[in-house]
Parts: structure tokens; C-alpha cells; sequence
């Protein structure tokens, strides 16, 4: 140690650098598993898009009621009486299933903070609450299929029926990813097949997604840390570095290679081979998000999800979460421009009202909790999600019926107002 | 929603003893073996060598529309029960240059399957591959073939035929040959003039299948499947992109699909990126991408299902009547 400074240089990061190697590229190794990284909202150091003057750009966005409300007319003479924000039905149409909130629980990995009981108590009281779930990547190859002995809390088949036995009739379904390494296993085929995913099938509440990137290190596959003796059970399939020198490995998925004919024909593969699963395509913040959501709905996509760059991981380089991907804004902007698909979801740290209704105005369909739906279920396993859900719904309520609308789909562009969001128009 | 309609639970099978000694079972499975006698010969004559298939490998066809492969522990590997011999056929004129197989086939297929009275989860196929052929010549050979073998049973098990109440004259077209061809994109024209809401973009569906089926006194091909109704192997048109140089072999009466062939890609670069497309990790089939890199010939072939066309000749109402030894999807059975 010298006594060498550089003011106004990240001087400690470079030492972290000097000292640590190639596991100073990451969070602690330590913080794996208890900490949930992605984009913060702007105003911390290191975290997320921020560049709007310092802001997240879709929290820099206004929320703009207007005065004279004739949508509010319509609900009048419906009703027979002055709405209130009661009225509002958020009962939403999402990817062929119907969610009673514009919301889904967006994908939940092999990643350990989603794994144990953690991941069970959600996807229970997800489905209590009858919003559409996604069962993430890479979970059968690291955790098994829990059909012949793998430990069930863990394993796809356990999350799946957690969800099925709370789930109310003609709400909810569930959307399975399937990676690479997924492939190989064939977890689509083997869920499309499995007599305990028959009662989601045959109610056409099971969808296949496919996933060609996330919101937290675009350009990138799956990563989780594991120890040795996990990593040797999956070495023959999954890249691994020995990057932190603890005995401590980071596990990479490959993040797939895709053109546009290869999506293209993807999606239709799995129209073809699954024909009563629905097809959900889930896209990283690119800067040809437009061009990829274009081509997913073209070949047949029942949705396509757009995880914008401040959307949460289990575990990434610090720069992807940082300098990587577009914010969510910039995307619903490209995509609105291009011709959005007809049902867009998105994510990327939503956990508010407010955030929503902006999502929502730009165009999408519904909104992902991530980071969330699992803080929320870590506060109270039995009911921590159905909660906090119960809040979001009803500030969504009293956004929509503030802008004189009743439906989630009714709101639009001019709902929302910055003085330096392009595209946005200033509404009067 | 579905597009198949066959969620209904299929006839349970008999047990193995009544299943066996039933006329019924009897008669099919002679048939059947006069039909495997008959294609023999044929084949022997026409120059080609009976290969022994393999029945594991580390990775066996993925193009098979949502079945799900069987894992098998190879000493510490994973191994799968082949779905198909493809890559197997296609390595083999390495060796020989005309070959064929019969070749037993397990695919987990979804549950529904149990009750459209064609699927089997353990079936066979007679496999045939010629190097150097276009889709066309094998084409006119699988209709030569099934010429042959058709009448060779109905020449030789009359009785069998009676025993069933299977009338031959349901055979009388078949037998003259010239079995009609339509284009995918015909078939999709048809159905949807039927009524069908068949898919451009999808293989023809079950219920497509035995709806053409059933309007047709023959068997006849269709053509040209789009990309993504197929695996990685079927050859795309070059002059018409997204057209593969394939075909299946219908039968008539409502009896659907016999057969799928096509002319194969033998091209690295194309073979690495339709794998893409048909969502596989080229990583794992690395024995046969090192082999298609070193050359292997271009050829064209198909698979027909020994179980269907029995049931098709034998005029059985389900194709687990002519197994010995069935497998229905999710039915637990010897």
C-alpha cells in the first residue's frame, strides 16, 4: 500500500480492482443470495440509467389528470351515479390469461434468494391472488424437475403446484422459460407432458416463454454463484469461472445467439409443438427492442416482455446494471413509435402505483414484479404479497380514476408529462 | 383453444394375456410381419443393407412435436432412448450408400395423445436413406414400397383379412400407385375450406390430418412443410426460403400420417443455424456436428410408422392394436 491518491478518481474501486482480481467485476460473493441487485432509483451511486437529469426517466415522468373528463361521463351515465375510484376494473386480458390486477410475478430463477420455501410462499400466494406467474430459467438443470426425488421446494414441479392449489378458477396461469441448458433437459416438453401441469394446460393457463435476455445484464445469460460441490453437479452443461478464490464459482448460461429468422422460427416451433400452451417471448432492453417485439408478435407471440435496464437480478457484473441496456421509458418509446405488439409487458423496478400507470400509459399491458414480489413475500411468507399487492391495487384504482378512466387499457400518451421525455407530447 | 380436440381417455388396454390371444391381434400382427417381410425384399432387392439401429446415444432427433425424450444413466452420462435414427441414418451412408432399419422409436408424447388412436409412446420405424437422392426420387420410392407391401399382404393373408372384416377393395386405388401430392400450403387452402382453422405456419394439425384423410381414396404426399413445423435436418428449398424439401405420406380413410421424409441438410454453417432456429444447444450434438463438418454425403430418406400403416391395412380402429406389446401416453402398461 502506497501512499499514493488520485482525488476525484475511483481511486478505492481501482484498488478493489488491484487487490481482488477478477471478483472485484462483481458485488461481494458474499452478498449472494441476500441481496437482490439491479437499478436503484437515480439517486444512490452505482445504480441504474439515470440519464434525465439524474432520474430514472420513468419516475421523471408526471402523471397528468386532466380537467374535463368525458370518460368520466360515460362511467356516470353507466353507473347511474358519480364513479370513484371503486369502480375502476383492473381485471386485465394478459398473454391469453386473465390477471385481476394489470400485474404479473415476473421470473424467479434458479437464483438461491428464490429458491427454498421463499419460492414456494410466493408462488403460493401468487396464485391466491390469481396474477400470472413466470418460473424462470435454468431451474430444472440446478434444481431438478421434482418428479423422482430432487428436493420438491426447489425443483419446477414444487413452485407449480404451490401455485395451482391457490389459484381461483379462470385467473392466473403460469409462463415456463426455457434457456439453452433448458433445452437440453427439455423442460417445455416435459411440463407439456406432465400430468400435474394438465389441469393449467387444459384451462389454457400454461404459457412457454422465451427468453433471449433480462434487463439487468443485457447481451448476457443466466448467473448464479455456486459452491463447488453444486458446481460439479452441473460443470458438464453450464460455463464456470473461479473468479472470486474462495472455493466459490460463477455458473453462466449461455445467453443463446438469435437473429431475426432464428426467433422467428422459434416461436413458431413452439406454436407447432405446443400447440394449447400459449407463447410468451421475453426481450432484454436492446437498443432493437422495437425490431425483436415486431418480429416476436409477427410469428405468433401471445406477449412480449420487455425487462427495461433498471430491471433486478439475483446476480450481475456491477457495470451491466449500471452502464448497460436502455431504461424502460426509452424502450416503451421505440417500441410505441414502431407499432407496438398487442400485448406488451414490462418490467423493471416496479413495486408502485405511480410507476405503473406511466408503464401502462406508454403502451404496455401489465407490469412485472420482481424484486418486489420477493421482498414482499421475504416480509411475510403467508401474506406479505397478497398485502402488498392489496396497496398496489388500490393506488392503481385512484391514479386511473384520477384521469377520469376506469380500465387499465383506457390510459394513454397523453396521461403522462415530462418537459424532456421525447415523444412525449405536452399534454394541455 | 386446442387445436387437437383429443383430450378424451382412450379405451384402456386390455392386459397383455387377452390382449395377445384376441383373433384380432393376431391377424394385425401377422400382417404386420408379411408387410416387414415384403419391404425386406423389396429393399434387398433395390440394393440396400439392413442396418442394426442404435437404441441409446447421447442425443437422439429433437423434431418430434412436444414429446419429451427418456434420460438414460450411461455410466455417469446422459443418454436418451433414440427418438428417431436420423443422425444414425444419415452417418451411416458413410458406410453404405442406400440403407435401411427397422427401428425402435420411444417418444413421451403429451397426454392427449392417448386418445387419437395413432400415437404410440414405444413404436417402430421402418427407416430408409439413400445418399446422393433428392426428395423426389424418395418420394417415388416410399410409393413403390408401400405399393409393394400392400400387396403382398393382401395377396398373401386373405384369411387375416376376413378375420379383421377388413374389406382389400379399400386397396384397390392404393395399389395402382400414382398416390396424389399436394403442397403444405394446398392442404392448409383445403382444410380452411373445410372449415379447419389449420395453421400456415404449423405442421397440418391431428384432426387436419385425418379430415384430408378421410376425403381421399389413396394415399397421397403433402410437401414443402414451412420452417418451423420441423427439425433441423429437413433440407429448405433454396429457391423458395422457408419451404423445406420434405413430405409426409397420408393415408386414406381418416387413417393420417404413415410416413415423413425429406431430403436432409448436410451443410455445417446450415445445419449449426437451423439448429438455432429450432431452439437446440448445438453443443451437445457435437459426435454428429464433427462428422457433418468432415463430410458426410447429401442424401434423402424417411421413417415410416410400421405400427400405422398396420393399422391402416389392417383397417384397426387404434394403432395400439398392433403392438404386441403397447404404450399409450401416461398408460401404465407391461
Amino acid at each position: 500500500m502506497s501512499d499514493l491518491t488520485a482525488p476525484g478518481f475511483p481511486e478505492e474501486e481501482v484498488r478493489r480492482r488491484a487487490r481482488a482480481g477478477a471478483a472485484a467485476a462483481f458485488p461481494p460473493p458474499g452478498e449472494y443470495g441476500r441481496v437482490l441487485f439491479g437499478a436503484g432509483d437515480g439517486a444512490e451511486q452505482g445504480g441504474g440509467p439515470r440519464p434525465y437529469g439524474g432520474r430514472d426517466p420513468l419516475d421523471a415522468l408526471r402523471i397528468t389528470p386532466p380537467v374535463l373528463m368525458p370518460q368520466r361521463l360515460a362511467r356516470l351515465i353507466d353507473l347511474g351515479r358519480e364513479p370513484g375510484h371503486r369502480d375502476v376494473d383492473l381485471t386485465t386480458a394478459l398473454g391469453g390469461f386473465t390477471s385481476a390486477l394489470p400485474v404479473y410475478v415476473s421470473a424467479l430463477g434458479s437464483t438461491r434468494a428464490a429458491g427454498g420455501d421463499l419460492g414456494l410462499a410466493l408462488s403460493r400466494q401468487a396464485g391466491a391472488l390469481g396474477l400470472p406467474m413466470v418460473i424462470g430459467e435454468n431451474v430444472v438443470p440446478v434444481n431438478g424437475y421434482g418428479r423422482q426425488g430432487e428436493a420438491a421446494d426447489r425443483a419446477l414441479l414444487g413452485r407449480l403446484r404451490a401455485y395451482a392449489e391457490e389459484l381461483p378458477d379462470g385467473r392466473g396461469g403460469v409462463a415456463v422459460q426455457q434457456s439453452t441448458e433448458d433445452a437440453d433437459a427439455e423442460v417445455w416438453n416435459l411440463v407439456y407432458s406432465d400430468p400435474a401441469a394438465l389441469p393449467l394446460l387444459a384451462s389454457g393457463r400454461l404459457a412457454f416463454e422465451l427468453k433471449l435476455g433480462q434487463g439487468a445484464k443485457p447481451g448476457l445469460g443466466g448467473m448464479t454463484v455456486l459452491d463447488a460441490e453444486a458446481a460439479a453437479r452441473v460443470g458438464d452443461r453450464y460455463g464456470l469461472d473461479d473468479v472470486f478464490g474462495d472455493g466459490r464459482v460463477l455458473r453462466s448460461s449461455t445467453p443463446g445467439t438469435f437473429t431475426a429468422e432464428i426467433l422467428r422460427q422459434q416461436i413458431r416451433l413452439m406454436r407447432n409443438n405446443f400447440p394449447r400452451a400459449r407463447v410468451w417471448v421475453k426481450l432484454h432492453p436492446g437498443r432493437d427492442v422495437a425490431e425483436a417485439a415486431r418480429v416476436a408478435a409477427e410469428a405468433g407471440a401471445d406477449a412480449v416482455t420487455v425487462d427495461g435496464a433498471e430491471g433486478g437480478t439475483g446476480w450481475a457484473p456491477e457495470a451491466f446494471p449500471a452502464q448497460v441496456g436502455l431504461p424502460l421509458a426509452e424502450c416503451l418509446r421505440r417500441i410505441a413509435a414502431a407499432g407496438p405488439p398487442p400485448c406488451l409487458l414490462v418490467s423493471g423496478r416496479m413495486w408502485e402505483g405511480g410507476r405503473a400507470v406511466k408503464s401502462l400509459a406508454l403502451g404496455a399491458r401489465a407490469v412485472g414484479l420482481g424484486r418486489a414480489a420477493l421482498l414482499a413475500t421475504a416480509e411475510d411468507p403467508q401474506a406479505g404479497l397478497i398485502r402488498f399487492a392489496e396497496c398496489l391495487a388500490l393506488e392503481l384504482r385512484m391514479l386511473i380514476s384520477a384521469l377520469g378512466k376506469y380500465t387499465p387499457e383506457a390510459l394513454d400518451r397523453d396521461d403522462v408529462w415530462s418537459p424532456d421525455f421525447p415523444g412525449i407530447p405536452a399534454a394541455g | 383453444m386446442t387445436t387437437d380436440g383429443h383430450t378424451a381417455p382412450a379405451a384402456p388396454i386390455p392386459d397383455p394375456g387377452r390382449h395377445l390371444t384376441t383373433p384380432t391381434t393376431r391377424s394385425a400382427l401377422r400382417i404386420q410381419h408379411q408387410l416387414l417381410f415384403a419391404a425386406r425384399e423389396f429393399l434387398r432387392g433395390r440394393g440396400f443393407t439392413e442396418l442394426l439401429p442404435p437404441v441409446i446415444g447421447p442425443v437422439t432427433d429433437p423434431g418430434s412435436r412436444g414429446s419429451k425424450q427418456v434420460d438414460v444413466d450411461f455410466y455417469g452420462h446422459r443418454y436418451k432412448l433414440m427418438t428417431s435414427a436420423i443422425l444414425y441414418k444419415q452417418a451411416s451412408l458413410l458406410a453404405f450408400d442406400k440403407i435401411f432399419c427397422i427401428a425402435p422409436n420411444v417418444r413421451l408424447e403429451p397426454l392427449e395423445t392417448a386418445g387419437t388412436s395413432r400415437h404410440l409412446a414405444e413404436f417402430h420405424q421402418l427407416d430408409v436413406e439413400v445418399a446422393g437422392a433428392s426428395r423426389d426420387d424418395v418420394v417415388q420410392l416410399v410409393e413403390e414400397l408401400v405399393v409393394h407391401m400392400v400387396d403382398s399382404a393382401v395377396r398373401e393373408l386373405p384369411k387375416e383379412f376376413a378375420e379383421l372384416g377388413r374389406d382389400t377393395g379399400a386397396f384397390t386405388e392404393l395399389l395402382k400407385g400414382s398416390f396424389g401430392r399436394m403442397r403444405h400450403a394446398e392442404a392448409v387452402t383445403e382444410l380452411r375450406r373445410l372449415g379447419h382453422p389449420q395453421s400456415p405456419d404449423a405442421e397440418l394439425d391431428w384432426d387436419g390430418e385425418a379430415l384430408l384423410s378421410a376425403q381421399r381414396d389413396r394415399p397421397f404426399f403433402v410437401t414443402d412443410y414451412p420452417k418451423g413445423s420441423r427439425g433441423f435436418y429437413d433440407r429448405e428449398c433454396p429457391e423458395q426460403p422457408g419451404l423445406l424439401r420434405n413430405f409426409d405420406l397420408i393415408a386414406a380413410e381418416g387413417y393420417g400420417e404413415l410416413c415423413s421424409g425429406s431430403q436432409r441438410t448436410n451443410d455445417y454453417a446450415e445445419i449449426v443455424t437451423r439448429m438455432r432456429e429450432t431452439g437446440e444447444n448445438p453443443q451437445k450434438y457435437r459426435w454428429y456436428l464433427d462428422l457433418v463438418r468432415e463430410g458426410v454425403p447429401g442424401s434423402a430418406g424417411f421413417g415410416i410408422g410400421v405400427e400405422r400403416l398396420t393399422r391402416y391395412v389392417a383397417g384397426l380402429d387404434g394403432v395400439w392394436q398392433a403392438s404386441a406389446f403397447p404404450k399409450l401416453a401416461g398408460v401404465v402398461s407391461p
